[in-house]
């Protein structure tokens, strides 16, 4: 299956949940709300012709505007590869744990968690992973985060 | 007779040998700065250039320094590499664990200021002078192995201009 017919499908099955985004010559990304995320990653896991089965990656992200969560998924049996992104606004920073579909998620999980402070439901371990034990100083990925000696880079033009 | 060249000593010839007079001071001290063994403590790449210098192109042993994987048998900690947060604690133990007399060399840009992680870093100490007390600061990213020759040797003069008084003092 080409990335074309990759996404014809998915937009043929998957249309009404799936908002597709400009990923240029990257995988194909999709938008997709918080409430659907668990169905369309368990069917996009089920689906006989896809069987997305392998994460990747999962990683968050601070625009600014919003925070983003963004799945990495990949078929070993299909040799597909396709991005879905979460939008989440600031005063709702929390999201669905999708470690029932891909266990590979735990860690990720944890690891946004700790940087972003996007809070996970239905995690079953969410404890601090890379940051120092003690740790008290919030969410250092944050845009907006500061500490005592935190220096950030000046603008250059 | 090179070491007698060396030392403030008073040699004088008897038959069948010689009488030879020092310092405690002087001869405890050229002890010392010949036989600094090092612990290894590489965090990053300037681990490597630790590794090349104590191999054979550059030889550390020529200096009488060897490497040790414990500190109860080290003189000297390299801190070779980047020192985040979360290893701090680690560094200020293995410091803590090393007998007396002890230095440190911070070897690279990260243990003198953070190095390339100073601006944008959470995770990175800015400077391990903030753990321990430095004996010598080499500067590099990384430093050369010629640089940390040379280091080692400014720390052996250090060590060579050392009074006993001092370490009474601490």
């Amino acid at each position: 299956m080409t990335k074309e017919e990759l996404a014809a499908y998915i937009q043929e099955k998957y249309g009404e949940k799936l908002t597709p985004l400009e990923s240029g010559r990257y995988d194909l990304l999709y938008e997709v709300s918080k409430d659907n995320l668990l169905d369309v990653a368990q069917s996009l896991k089920d689906d006989e012709n896809l069987q997305f089965d392998f994460l990747c990656n999962l990683l968050g992200a601070d625009t600014k505007e919003h925070f983003e969560v963004i799945y990495n998924i990949a078929s070993i049996y299909k040799n597909l590869r396709l991005d879905l992104k979460v939008i989440l606004p600031y005063d709702a920073a929390e999201i669905e744990s999708v470690q029932k579909i891909w266990p590979a998620a735990n860690w990720y999980e944890r690891e946004m968690w700790e940087m972003y402070g996007i809070e996970v439901k239905n995690h079953n371990d969410l404890k601090l992973l890379l940051l120092p034990d003690d740790w008290d100083q919030g969410f250092p990925m944050r845009k907006d985060w500061d500490a005592p000696d935190f220096v950030r880079l000046p603008e250059v033009d | 007779m090179g070491l007698i060249k060396k030392l403030p000593v008073y040699a004088e010839s008897m038959p069948g040998g010689s009488l030879v007079l020092t310092s405690v001071e002087a001869i405890l001290n050229h002890g010392r700065s010949k036989s600094l063994w090092y612990l290894l403590f590489g965090t990053a790449c300037c681990a490597i250039e630790l590794m090349c210098t104590g191999a054979s192109r550059y030889d550390f042993d020529r200096l009488g320094m060897i490497f040790r994987p414990t500190p109860r048998q080290a003189d000297l900690i390299i801190a070779a590499g980047t020192i985040t947060k979360k290893m701090a604690p680690r560094l200020r133990r293995l410091y803590d664990q090393m007998a007396e007399p002890r230095y440190v060399i911070a070897m690279g840009g990260c243990t003198i200021k953070g190095g390339p992680f100073y601006y944008d870093s959470y995770a990175v100490e800015k400077g391990i002078d903030h753990i321990i007390p430095v004996d010598i600061y080499i500067p590099g990213c990384p430093p050369r192995p010629e640089s940390l020759l040379e280091g080692c040797i400014h720390l052996q003069e250090k060590i060579r201009k050392e009074r006993l008084r001092d370490w009474q003092e601490k």
